[in-house]
């Protein structure tokens, strides 16, 4: 008995001493008293000395807290458990989000870091006016290709380049119904955004016949095989292909002409904001100029803010790869919210082309 | 019992603790890999330890995910012991085998219908969610292991010490101190580190629970690797890995220590 009771005497003030040191150090990260903001976002998508910076210029204390898919961020928003200041939702959950009334119209008058972001970038078809949202960093659908595993000759600037007999199982696709059949329409010379049974059926069959390409469809597996020269083609998003070629200099991305996709991940605030001063205080630093460069340097993705282009490598933000400048831009297309209706007719036919595997 | 096995039969086993902890050892090795992936080992570095230690967020949620555990493992055990004696001493055979298998059945559900089911719960009340959250869902999760681990201590307990400490004129505070919980005491620090174990290594029903800031280290780690494992994770793995080590060392310390003491006693 008696070593029982020593033992959670023990217990006991290990615990204590643990609530102690981790009370202490949120207490020295906290640089003062003009509130708290908790701001939610994917993992690895922000430098984190500029939330420190942001601490000590504004004595603002910032919870910072991470998810992984835009569906688990809107659940644990709706359940309404955590009050989420700051959310980075993609475009479509931008639309999604709104509708349901989960998102507080931002103010503009506090957020004159607003003028920095090019207007390119605003006023778009998932929140006209940005009455919701402002774009946090951007990018595109394409092809990652590595030059010394495919024939010479393919640049992928065609989709239609991933037809090449020669690629006989060597292509990989991102598992993702939006995103296969959006290419397929693409490659047909349509809108990745129609709503037209015959259409979605071409685009189908068209699909179909690259199934002896084909040796996967997968998710974020795709990158170390890239990475290691295990994989010679990926249809991949533009921030995945960055960081697999900051790995690998042998790749290449590619976004092809006919068209393809432009993602946006955006600045929000959530209805279960509790200090929505604070909020725009962090939408504002995050949208200044040499802040936003930073971040750019660190995260990787393309910026659409053009002060911080302008304090950033020539280099990097010349690379049409990743800048598409406005010509190339003229094909890409937001994907729109189609309804549920429509959204399970892609699913279908992206099922009957995984089927055809 | 070594020496009993057969050269084939020591191969085997070798090859299965390969097998096991290979993945464990390859990941160890990389995290003191000075390059940024698992693709190629540059040269021996610890700056991947540096990185962990010099962020304050990621050693906040090692030390919370610590003391969620202890602390979880000390209620479940508290509640579990006291459980386990509450079944022991039914009498009808019905009811007992009734009782047990409800424990069991929280053992073998899966946790994600654990999670879901705590989520709703502390919406329902209007509970906030972070450390106390994560803490009751812990100590309700571990509880029913706890109840596993002391009952067999209790069942190989002879019915007649308690008759005969009784019959001495021990009181019933007495003989629960002085008989029953001294004899059942290895079993209760078993499911005090299995409870630890659980804790430290749930995702399902943490990640439902989770908010406001507070999070722990498997949560975090899965919430990191999406963006593709970096070497930072490597490292948090190793240094779990060794705290893990501690805490099954620290378990056949006491363990070891408990038996010394008995057989003491019984000398």
């Amino acid at each position: 008995m008696k070593s029982l009771i020593r033992s959670s005497i023990a217990v006991l003030v290990a615990c204590a001493l643990l609530f102690y040191a981790s009370y202490t150090l949120n207490a020295t990260s906290n640089a003062g008293g003009a509130g708290v903001i908790t701001v939610y976002n994917w993992g690895e998508y922000i430098d984190p000395d500029l939330i420190t910076q942001f601490e000590e210029e504004t004595g603002i204390h910032v919870i910072y807290e991470t998810f992984d898919s835009n569906e688990a961020m809107l659940t644990k928003i709706q359940q309404g458990g955590s009050a989420y200041d700051v959310a980075v939702p993609s475009e479509y959950m931008v639309e999604k989000m709104a509708e349901e009334g989960l998102l507080l119209p931002l103010d503009p008058s506090k957020i004159p870091n607003l003028a920095h972001i090019d207007p390119y970038f605003l006023n778009l078809p998932f929140d006209p006016g940005n009455r919701y949202s402002i774009p946090y960093f951007w990018g595109t659908l394409g092809i990652v290709y590595n030059p010394n595993l495919v024939p010479e000759g393919l640049t992928f600037d065609s989709w239609q380049d991933l037809w090449d007999p020669a690629l006989k199982q060597k292509v990989f696709l991102y598992d993702g119904a939006r995103e296969v059949v959006g290419m397929g329409l693409n490659s047909i010379g349509e809108s990745l955004n129609v709503k037209d049974e015959a259409l979605l059926r071409r685009a189908t069959d068209h699909l179909k016949t690259l199934v002896p390409n084909i040796k996967g469809v997968i998710g974020d597996e795709i990158t170390p095989l890239m990475v290691n020269n295990e994989a010679a083609v990926a249809l991949t998003f533009s921030g995945q292909a960055a960081d697999m070629m900051a790995e690998n200099e042998d790749l290449e991305y590619s976004v092809p002409r006919e068209g393809s996709n432009l993602w946006f991940d955006n600045f929000v605030i959530p209805k279960t904001s509790k200090n929505i001063e604070g909020a725009h205080a962090f939408i504002n630093f995050m949208l200044d100029a040499e802040v936003g460069a930073q971040n750019a340097d660190y995260v990787g993705y393309s910026t659409p803010n053009a002060a911080a282009m302008e304090l950033m490598d020539e280099e990097v933000v010349t690379d049409e790869r990743f800048y598409p400048t406005g010509e190339q831009r003229k094909n890409l297309e937001v994907y729109q919210n189609l309804g549920p209706e429509w959204m399970g007719k892609y699913s279908e036919y992206f099922m009957e082309f995984k089927m055809a595997l | 019992m070594t020496s009993k096995l057969s050269l084939g039969g020591k191969a085997y086993l070798a090859l299965m603790f390969l097998i096991l902890y290979a993945p464990i050892f390859y990941l160890m090795l990389y995290s003191f890999n000075s390059g940024d992936s698992m693709s190629g080992f540059e040269s021996f570095t610890l700056s991947h330890y540096a990185d962990v230690f010099a962020d304050t967020r990621l050693i906040v949620i090692l030390l919370d995910t610590v003391l969620v555990a202890l602390l979880s493992g000390f209620i479940a055990t508290v509640i579990g012991t006291l459980g386990a004696i509450g079944i022991v001493s039914v009498r009808n055979r019905w009811w007992r085998h009734t009782l047990l298998s409800l424990n069991n059945v929280l053992i073998v559900s899966p946790d994600v219908v654990i999670g879901a089911s705590f989520l709703i719960l502390f919406t329902l009340i209007g509970a906030k969610l972070g450390f106390a959250s994560v803490l009751l869902s812990h100590a309700a999760f571990s509880v029913p292991i706890v109840v596993l681990m002391v009952l067999p201590k209790l069942l190989e307990m002879k019915t007649s010490l308690i008759d005969a400490a009784l019959d001495l004129g021990a009181s019933r505070r007495d003989v629960l101190t002085r008989v029953v919980l001294p004899m059942i005491q290895p079993g209760i620090y078993a499911g005090f580190f299995m409870a630890i174990t659980y804790s430290l290594d749930d995702f399902a029903v943490t990640f439902f629970v989770t908010g406001n800031g507070f999070s722990t280290l498997s949560v975090e780690i899965y919430s990191m690797a999406r963006t593709g494992i970096t070497l930072t994770v490597n490292a948090i793995s190793t240094l779990v890995f060794l705290a893990t080590l501690i805490v099954v060392a620290g378990y056949y310390w006491v363990t070891n220590r408990a038996r010394a003491a008995e057989a003491e006693v019984r000398a």
